[in-house]
Protein backbone atom coordinates (compact mmCIF):
# COMPACT_ATOMS: atom_id res chain seq x y z
CA UNK A 1 0.00 0.00 0.00
CA UNK A 2 1.25 3.26 -1.13
CA UNK A 3 2.33 5.73 2.21
CA UNK A 4 -1.32 7.24 3.32
CA UNK A 5 -1.94 10.81 3.35
CA UNK A 6 -2.35 12.27 6.65
CA UNK A 7 -3.54 14.83 8.52
CA UNK A 8 -3.38 16.37 12.01
CA UNK A 9 -5.79 15.84 14.90
CA UNK A 10 -5.55 18.80 17.66
CA UNK A 11 -7.74 18.66 20.00
CA UNK A 12 -6.97 22.15 22.80
CA UNK A 13 -9.06 22.66 25.80
CA UNK A 14 -8.85 25.63 28.26
CA UNK A 15 -6.65 22.88 30.27
CA UNK A 16 -4.43 22.28 27.68
CA UNK A 17 -4.16 20.17 24.46
CA UNK A 18 -6.34 16.68 24.65
CA UNK A 19 -5.63 14.77 21.85
CA UNK A 20 -2.89 15.36 19.27
CA UNK A 21 -2.21 12.62 16.35
CA UNK A 22 -2.21 11.80 12.65
CA UNK A 23 -4.91 9.92 10.86
CA UNK A 24 -6.04 9.79 7.35
CA UNK A 25 -9.47 10.66 8.13
CA UNK A 26 -11.35 12.71 10.49
CA UNK A 27 -15.36 13.08 10.81
CA UNK A 28 -16.76 16.16 12.19
CA UNK A 29 -20.33 16.59 13.65
CA UNK A 30 -21.24 20.30 12.76
CA UNK A 31 -24.13 21.64 13.54
CA UNK A 32 -25.78 21.34 10.15
CA UNK A 33 -24.55 17.92 9.47
CA UNK A 34 -21.59 15.40 9.47
CA UNK A 35 -18.31 16.39 7.92
CA UNK A 36 -15.56 14.10 6.63
CA UNK A 37 -11.92 15.97 6.61
CA UNK A 38 -9.38 13.88 4.47
CA UNK A 39 -6.19 15.53 3.69
CA UNK A 40 -5.33 18.73 2.08
CA UNK A 41 -9.00 19.73 2.12
CA UNK A 42 -9.31 23.46 1.73
CA UNK A 43 -9.14 25.59 4.71
CA UNK A 44 -12.12 25.66 6.87
CA UNK A 45 -14.22 26.85 10.02
CA UNK A 46 -17.14 25.15 11.12
CA UNK A 47 -19.09 25.21 14.61
CA UNK A 48 -19.79 21.72 16.21
CA UNK A 49 -22.53 19.57 17.89
CA UNK A 50 -22.05 18.49 21.70
CA UNK A 51 -21.41 15.05 19.94
CA UNK A 52 -18.16 12.95 19.22
CA UNK A 53 -15.11 13.52 16.61
CA UNK A 54 -14.06 10.44 15.16
CA UNK A 55 -10.62 9.90 13.74
CA UNK A 56 -9.22 7.05 12.33
CA UNK A 57 -5.68 5.44 13.71
CA UNK A 58 -3.27 5.00 10.56
CA UNK A 59 -3.16 1.75 8.56
CA UNK A 60 -5.90 0.11 10.63
CA UNK A 61 -9.35 -1.23 8.67
CA UNK A 62 -11.79 1.04 10.17
CA UNK A 63 -10.60 2.00 13.57
CA UNK A 64 -10.88 5.27 14.83
CA UNK A 65 -10.25 7.05 17.85
CA UNK A 66 -13.70 8.86 19.71
CA UNK A 67 -13.27 12.39 21.40
CA UNK A 68 -16.08 13.70 22.95
CA UNK A 69 -16.38 17.05 22.60
CA UNK A 70 -18.78 19.80 24.25
CA UNK A 71 -19.60 22.35 21.28
CA UNK A 72 -16.83 24.40 20.06
CA UNK A 73 -15.41 24.72 16.62
CA UNK A 74 -12.92 23.34 14.51
CA UNK A 75 -10.59 24.83 11.97
CA UNK A 76 -8.71 23.78 9.04
CA UNK A 77 -6.13 24.83 7.39
CA UNK A 78 -2.49 23.57 6.86
CA UNK A 79 -3.79 19.96 7.19
CA UNK A 80 -4.06 20.50 10.60
CA UNK A 81 -7.74 20.23 12.15
CA UNK A 82 -7.66 22.19 15.36
CA UNK A 83 -10.94 21.30 17.41
CA UNK A 84 -11.39 24.31 20.07
CA UNK A 85 -13.77 23.32 22.35
CA UNK A 86 -14.62 23.86 26.17
CA UNK A 87 -13.91 20.82 27.16
CA UNK A 88 -13.10 17.60 25.05
CA UNK A 89 -12.36 13.79 26.40
CA UNK A 90 -10.84 11.22 25.02
CA UNK A 91 -13.18 7.78 25.07
CA UNK A 92 -10.58 6.35 27.56
CA UNK A 93 -10.62 9.46 29.91
CA UNK A 94 -14.24 9.40 30.71
CA UNK A 95 -15.35 9.14 34.11
CA UNK A 96 -18.73 6.86 33.89
CA UNK A 97 -19.58 7.87 37.11
CA UNK A 98 -19.19 10.97 36.78
CA UNK A 99 -20.80 11.00 33.92
CA UNK A 100 -24.41 8.91 35.24
CA UNK A 101 -24.37 11.43 38.06
CA UNK A 102 -24.39 14.76 36.06
CA UNK A 103 -27.28 12.83 33.99
CA UNK A 104 -28.98 12.72 36.70
CA UNK A 105 -28.31 16.43 38.12
CA UNK A 106 -29.19 17.25 34.84
CA UNK A 107 -32.56 16.11 34.53
CA UNK A 108 -33.65 17.34 37.90
CA UNK A 109 -32.66 20.78 36.61
CA UNK A 110 -34.75 20.16 33.43
CA UNK A 111 -37.61 19.03 35.49
CA UNK A 112 -37.57 22.40 38.05
CA UNK A 113 -37.22 24.37 35.24
CA UNK A 114 -40.05 22.94 33.60
CA UNK A 115 -41.95 23.74 36.59
CA UNK A 116 -40.86 27.34 36.77
CA UNK A 117 -41.21 28.00 33.57
CA UNK A 118 -38.22 29.33 33.29
CA UNK A 119 -36.71 29.82 29.72
CA UNK A 120 -32.97 30.17 30.47
CA UNK A 121 -32.63 27.48 33.15
CA UNK A 122 -34.49 25.15 30.60
CA UNK A 123 -32.16 25.67 28.30
CA UNK A 124 -28.94 25.73 30.51
CA UNK A 125 -30.46 22.36 31.86
CA UNK A 126 -30.85 20.84 28.19
CA UNK A 127 -27.35 21.88 27.12
CA UNK A 128 -25.73 19.78 30.13
CA UNK A 129 -27.97 16.85 29.52
CA UNK A 130 -27.10 17.00 25.93
CA UNK A 131 -23.51 16.85 27.29
CA UNK A 132 -24.02 14.28 30.39
CA UNK A 133 -26.01 11.73 27.51
CA UNK A 134 -23.34 12.22 24.81
CA UNK A 135 -20.62 11.00 27.46
CA UNK A 136 -22.39 8.32 28.11
CA UNK A 137 -23.43 7.36 24.72
CA UNK A 138 -19.86 7.64 23.23
CA UNK A 139 -18.38 5.44 26.20
CA UNK A 140 -21.04 2.62 25.46
CA UNK A 141 -19.47 1.77 21.65
CA UNK B 1 21.20 38.88 83.66
CA UNK B 2 20.03 35.12 84.20
CA UNK B 3 16.58 36.13 83.29
CA UNK B 4 17.04 37.83 79.99
CA UNK B 5 19.34 35.08 79.01
CA UNK B 6 16.40 33.18 79.39
CA UNK B 7 13.99 35.50 77.27
CA UNK B 8 16.50 35.96 74.15
CA UNK B 9 16.61 32.14 74.13
CA UNK B 10 12.80 32.10 74.00
CA UNK B 11 13.25 34.30 71.50
CA UNK B 12 15.54 32.10 69.50
CA UNK B 13 13.65 29.35 69.54
CA UNK B 14 10.40 31.43 68.80
CA UNK B 15 11.69 32.57 65.84
CA UNK B 16 13.24 29.26 64.41
CA UNK B 17 10.07 28.26 64.51
CA UNK B 18 8.31 30.98 62.59
CA UNK B 19 11.28 30.51 60.10
CA UNK B 20 10.21 27.21 59.32
CA UNK B 21 6.35 27.99 58.89
CA UNK B 22 7.31 30.58 56.43
CA UNK B 23 10.19 29.01 54.69
CA UNK B 24 7.50 25.50 53.99
CA UNK B 25 5.23 28.35 53.03
CA UNK B 26 7.73 29.70 50.29
CA UNK B 27 8.42 25.86 49.19
CA UNK B 28 4.40 25.14 48.51
CA UNK B 29 4.03 28.45 46.94
CA UNK B 30 7.06 27.84 44.64
CA UNK B 31 5.50 24.40 43.77
CA UNK B 32 1.94 25.61 42.80
CA UNK B 33 3.65 28.32 40.98
CA UNK B 34 5.51 25.85 38.68
CA UNK B 35 2.52 23.82 38.80
CA UNK B 36 0.28 26.83 37.40
CA UNK B 37 2.81 27.77 35.20
CA UNK B 38 3.03 24.07 33.39
CA UNK B 39 -1.19 24.63 33.45
CA UNK B 40 -0.94 28.11 31.84
CA UNK B 41 1.22 26.60 28.76
CA UNK B 42 -1.86 24.67 27.92
CA UNK B 43 -4.30 27.28 27.97
CA UNK B 44 -1.65 29.36 25.91
CA UNK B 45 -1.82 27.14 23.11
CA UNK B 46 -5.99 27.52 23.24
CA UNK B 47 -5.90 30.98 23.46
CA UNK B 48 -3.86 31.61 20.63
CA UNK B 49 -5.94 29.45 18.26
CA UNK B 50 -9.43 31.52 19.43
CA UNK B 51 -7.39 34.12 18.85
CA UNK B 52 -6.46 33.76 15.30
CA UNK B 53 -9.76 32.84 14.32
CA UNK B 54 -10.91 35.51 15.80
CA UNK B 55 -8.64 37.83 14.48
CA UNK B 56 -8.88 36.21 10.56
CA UNK B 57 -12.38 37.17 11.07
CA UNK B 58 -11.82 40.49 12.18
CA UNK B 59 -9.19 40.81 9.37
CA UNK B 60 -12.75 39.76 6.62
CA UNK B 61 -13.84 43.08 8.27
CA UNK B 62 -16.81 41.21 9.27
CA UNK B 63 -16.32 42.60 12.97
CA UNK B 64 -17.23 46.23 11.43
CA UNK B 65 -19.79 45.08 9.40
CA UNK B 66 -21.44 42.70 11.81
CA UNK B 67 -21.17 45.69 14.71
CA UNK B 68 -22.97 47.86 12.31
CA UNK B 69 -25.15 45.20 10.69
CA UNK B 70 -27.29 44.44 13.74
CA UNK B 71 -28.77 47.02 15.09
CA UNK B 72 -29.01 46.95 18.94
CA UNK B 73 -31.66 43.97 19.62
CA UNK B 74 -30.73 43.61 23.12
CA UNK B 75 -33.77 43.20 24.66
CA UNK B 76 -33.73 39.15 23.84
CA UNK B 77 -31.06 39.12 25.81
CA UNK B 78 -31.35 37.20 29.33
CA UNK B 79 -32.85 34.28 28.23
CA UNK B 80 -29.71 33.70 25.37
CA UNK B 81 -26.36 34.64 25.59
CA UNK B 82 -26.11 36.37 22.26
CA UNK B 83 -22.42 36.36 20.69
CA UNK B 84 -22.90 38.65 18.17
CA UNK B 85 -24.69 41.36 20.65
CA UNK B 86 -20.84 41.10 21.89
CA UNK B 87 -19.87 43.04 18.95
CA UNK B 88 -22.13 46.04 19.76
CA UNK B 89 -21.65 49.03 21.85
CA UNK B 90 -23.54 50.38 23.53
CA UNK B 91 -23.82 53.96 25.43
CA UNK B 92 -22.15 53.34 28.61
CA UNK B 93 -24.32 53.84 31.83
CA UNK B 94 -22.58 51.19 33.96
CA UNK B 95 -19.40 50.01 33.96
CA UNK B 96 -18.40 46.25 34.93
CA UNK B 97 -15.25 45.79 36.74
CA UNK B 98 -13.71 41.70 37.99
CA UNK B 99 -11.48 42.11 40.65
CA UNK B 100 -9.62 39.66 40.86
CA UNK B 101 -7.67 39.42 44.34
CA UNK B 102 -6.57 36.56 46.45
CA UNK B 103 -8.31 34.49 49.07
CA UNK B 104 -5.92 34.87 51.95
CA UNK B 105 -3.40 36.89 53.36
CA UNK B 106 0.26 36.54 53.28
CA UNK B 107 0.79 37.19 49.72
CA UNK B 108 2.85 40.64 50.12
CA UNK B 109 1.75 43.86 48.45
CA UNK B 110 -0.27 41.70 45.84
CA UNK B 111 -3.93 42.67 46.93
CA UNK B 112 -3.15 46.33 48.06
CA UNK B 113 -1.42 46.53 44.67
CA UNK B 114 -4.45 45.44 43.10
CA UNK B 115 -7.15 47.31 44.78
CA UNK B 116 -5.29 50.40 44.82
CA UNK B 117 -4.64 50.55 41.46
CA UNK B 118 -8.43 49.89 40.43
CA UNK B 119 -9.76 52.14 42.83
CA UNK B 120 -7.24 54.97 40.81
CA UNK B 121 -9.07 53.62 37.23
CA UNK B 122 -12.38 54.46 38.85
CA UNK B 123 -11.55 57.80 39.99
CA UNK B 124 -9.93 58.57 36.58
CA UNK B 125 -12.66 57.90 34.91
CA UNK B 126 -15.12 59.87 36.59
CA UNK B 127 -17.38 57.39 37.41
CA UNK B 128 -19.41 57.73 40.44
CA UNK B 129 -19.86 55.12 42.59
CA UNK B 130 -23.41 54.51 41.56
CA UNK B 131 -22.25 53.82 38.13
CA UNK B 132 -19.88 50.59 38.94
CA UNK B 133 -21.00 47.37 39.35
CA UNK B 134 -18.58 45.54 41.30
CA UNK B 135 -17.76 41.56 40.23
CA UNK B 136 -14.86 40.38 42.52
CA UNK B 137 -13.15 37.12 42.33
CA UNK B 138 -11.78 36.37 45.83
CA UNK B 139 -12.58 37.18 49.10
CA UNK B 140 -10.08 40.29 50.03
CA UNK B 141 -11.04 42.56 47.26
CA UNK B 142 -15.14 41.66 47.88
CA UNK B 143 -14.78 42.57 51.53
CA UNK B 144 -13.25 45.46 50.54
CA UNK B 145 -15.59 46.95 48.49
CA UNK B 146 -18.45 45.83 50.12
CA UNK B 147 -17.49 47.85 52.59
CA UNK B 148 -16.70 50.80 50.83
CA UNK B 149 -20.21 50.92 49.41
CA UNK B 150 -19.90 49.58 45.80
CA UNK B 151 -22.33 47.62 44.50
CA UNK B 152 -21.31 43.82 44.41
CA UNK B 153 -23.00 42.18 42.16
CA UNK B 154 -20.95 39.18 42.37
CA UNK B 155 -18.93 37.89 44.65
CA UNK B 156 -16.86 34.07 44.06
CA UNK B 157 -14.44 33.25 46.87
CA UNK B 158 -12.57 29.56 47.16
CA UNK B 159 -10.88 29.71 43.84
CA UNK B 160 -8.18 26.61 43.97
CA UNK B 161 -5.09 27.36 43.18
CA UNK B 162 -5.00 25.84 39.88
CA UNK B 163 -8.26 27.12 38.76
CA UNK B 164 -9.40 24.49 35.88
CA UNK B 165 -11.50 25.98 33.01
CA UNK B 166 -14.74 23.89 34.14
CA UNK B 167 -14.23 25.40 37.73
CA UNK B 168 -14.62 29.41 36.10
CA UNK B 169 -17.05 27.96 33.44
CA UNK B 170 -20.10 28.98 35.74
CA UNK B 171 -18.65 31.85 36.74
CA UNK B 172 -17.92 33.36 33.58
CA UNK B 173 -21.14 32.23 31.69
CA UNK B 174 -22.62 34.06 34.81
CA UNK B 175 -20.91 37.41 34.06
CA UNK B 176 -21.15 37.17 30.34
CA UNK B 177 -25.31 36.92 31.04
CA UNK B 178 -25.14 39.79 33.03
CA UNK B 179 -23.38 41.34 30.34
CA UNK B 180 -26.46 40.14 28.15
CA UNK B 181 -28.83 41.55 30.67
CA UNK B 182 -27.64 45.22 30.52
CA UNK B 183 -26.59 44.99 34.17
CA UNK B 184 -23.24 47.02 32.92
CA UNK B 185 -22.57 48.06 29.06
CA UNK B 186 -18.53 47.64 29.78
CA UNK B 187 -16.63 45.45 31.52
CA UNK B 188 -13.37 45.55 32.36
CA UNK B 189 -11.13 42.95 34.14
CA UNK B 190 -8.47 44.20 36.71
CA UNK B 191 -5.81 42.26 38.04
CA UNK B 192 -2.07 41.47 38.78
CA UNK B 193 -0.30 40.06 35.39
CA UNK B 194 2.80 37.59 36.01
CA UNK B 195 5.63 38.90 34.57
CA UNK B 196 8.28 36.68 36.44
CA UNK B 197 8.44 35.41 39.98
CA UNK B 198 9.57 39.18 41.37
CA UNK B 199 7.56 40.99 39.57
CA UNK B 200 4.30 41.81 38.57
CA UNK B 201 1.99 44.28 36.97
CA UNK B 202 -1.35 45.64 37.59
CA UNK B 203 -3.35 45.19 34.15
CA UNK B 204 -6.65 46.90 33.38
CA UNK B 205 -7.89 45.25 30.41
CA UNK B 206 -11.52 46.00 28.63
CA UNK B 207 -13.23 42.80 27.82
CA UNK B 208 -16.86 43.29 26.92
CA UNK B 209 -17.91 44.87 24.43
CA UNK B 210 -15.46 43.10 21.80
CA UNK B 211 -14.10 45.32 19.86
CA UNK B 212 -12.07 45.17 16.62
CA UNK B 213 -9.77 47.34 18.68
CA UNK B 214 -9.29 45.17 21.81
CA UNK B 215 -8.71 41.88 19.56
CA UNK B 216 -5.61 43.98 17.85
CA UNK B 217 -4.13 45.15 20.94
CA UNK B 218 -3.56 41.83 22.07
CA UNK B 219 -0.50 41.86 19.78
CA UNK B 220 -1.58 40.11 16.97
CA UNK B 221 -0.11 42.34 14.00
CA UNK B 222 0.21 41.62 10.66
CA UNK B 223 2.80 38.67 10.90
CA UNK B 224 1.38 36.51 12.72
CA UNK B 225 -2.12 37.03 11.18
CA UNK B 226 -0.54 36.30 7.90
CA UNK B 227 -0.25 32.75 8.43
CA UNK B 228 -3.84 32.91 8.25
CA UNK B 229 -4.46 34.80 5.25
CA UNK B 230 -5.80 31.67 3.59
CA UNK B 231 -9.73 31.89 2.89
CA UNK B 232 -12.25 29.82 5.16
CA UNK B 233 -15.05 27.92 4.07
CA UNK B 234 -17.76 28.80 6.61
CA UNK B 235 -19.81 26.17 7.52
CA UNK B 236 -22.64 26.78 8.39
CA UNK B 237 -21.96 30.20 8.33
CA UNK B 238 -19.96 33.26 9.04
CA UNK B 239 -22.34 34.75 11.66
CA UNK B 240 -22.96 30.89 12.94
CA UNK B 241 -19.41 30.52 13.54
CA UNK B 242 -19.42 33.84 15.59
CA UNK B 243 -21.84 32.92 17.41
CA UNK B 244 -19.85 29.96 18.60
CA UNK B 245 -16.41 31.81 18.44
CA UNK B 246 -16.82 35.24 20.63
CA UNK B 247 -18.82 34.02 23.31
CA UNK B 248 -16.09 30.91 23.62
CA UNK B 249 -13.73 33.98 23.14
CA UNK B 250 -14.71 35.98 25.63
CA UNK B 251 -15.00 33.34 27.90
CA UNK B 252 -11.26 32.39 27.27
CA UNK B 253 -9.82 35.92 28.11
CA UNK B 254 -11.80 35.65 31.69
CA UNK B 255 -10.31 32.60 32.11
CA UNK B 256 -7.05 33.70 31.10
CA UNK B 257 -6.95 36.80 33.41
CA UNK B 258 -7.81 34.75 36.33
CA UNK B 259 -5.15 31.97 35.46
CA UNK B 260 -2.58 35.08 34.95
CA UNK B 261 -3.92 36.27 38.58
CA UNK B 262 -3.57 33.29 39.98
CA UNK B 263 -0.09 32.61 38.50
CA UNK B 264 1.07 36.27 40.13
CA UNK B 265 -0.32 35.50 43.51
CA UNK B 266 1.77 31.96 43.94
CA UNK B 267 4.65 34.42 42.78
CA UNK B 268 4.00 36.97 45.12
CA UNK B 269 3.47 34.91 47.76
CA UNK B 270 6.63 33.28 47.33
CA UNK B 271 8.50 36.60 47.35
CA UNK B 272 6.91 37.23 50.30
CA UNK B 273 7.47 34.34 52.17
CA UNK B 274 10.85 34.31 50.60
CA UNK B 275 11.50 37.74 52.45
CA UNK B 276 10.20 36.55 55.46
CA UNK B 277 12.61 33.61 55.88
CA UNK B 278 15.25 35.96 55.07
CA UNK B 279 13.84 38.16 57.65
CA UNK B 280 13.87 35.61 60.15
CA UNK B 281 17.11 34.85 59.72
CA UNK B 282 18.31 37.93 60.34
CA UNK B 283 16.53 38.37 63.67
CA UNK B 284 17.80 35.08 65.06
CA UNK B 285 21.52 35.89 64.25
CA UNK B 286 21.07 39.36 65.90
CA UNK B 287 19.47 37.50 68.46
CA UNK B 288 22.17 35.17 69.12
CA UNK B 289 24.76 37.26 69.05
CA UNK B 290 23.01 39.09 71.98
CA UNK B 291 22.35 35.86 73.45
CA UNK B 292 26.58 35.03 73.05
CA UNK B 293 27.22 38.22 74.76
CA UNK B 294 24.78 38.03 77.23
CA UNK B 295 26.59 34.71 78.27
CA UNK B 296 30.29 35.60 78.00
CA UNK B 297 29.25 38.52 80.30
CA UNK B 298 27.83 36.38 82.63
CA UNK B 299 30.73 33.85 82.70
CA UNK B 300 33.45 36.69 83.39
CA UNK B 301 31.15 38.19 86.48
CA UNK B 302 31.30 35.21 87.80
CA UNK B 303 34.73 34.58 87.14
CA UNK B 304 35.40 37.98 88.80
CA UNK B 305 33.14 37.32 92.08
CA UNK B 306 35.27 33.99 91.85
CA UNK B 307 38.84 35.43 92.37
CA UNK B 308 37.81 38.16 94.03
CA UNK B 309 36.05 36.05 96.59
CA UNK B 310 39.55 34.07 96.39
CA UNK B 311 41.55 37.32 96.63
CA UNK B 312 39.37 38.36 99.82
CA UNK B 313 40.20 34.72 101.85
CA UNK B 314 44.29 35.34 100.76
Amino acid sequence: MAEEKLLTVNVVTPDGSVYDEKTPMAVFRTTVGELGILPEHIPLLASLEIDEVRVKVPNTEGKFDEIVVNGGFVEFSDNVATVVANSAERKEDIDLERAERARKRAQERLKKARQEKDTDKLRRAEVSLRRAVNRLNVSKH
Amino acid sequence: MGASLQEVKRRISSTKKTEQITGAMQMVSTAKLSQIQRHATGYQLYAEKIRSVITHLAKSHLLDNGAAGISASPNQAGDQINGLGMLVKRPVKKTGIIVITSDRGLVGSYNSNVIKQTLDLIANGNHSTNDIVIIAIGGTGADFFKKRGFNVAYEYRGISDIPKFRETHELVKRIITMYSAEIFDELYVCYNHFVNSLTSEFRAEPMLPISAMNIGSEGLGEDSAAGYSAEYEMEPSEDAILEVVLPQYAESLIYGSILDAKTAEHASSSTAMKSATDNAKDIISSLELQYNRARQSAITTEITEITGAQAALD
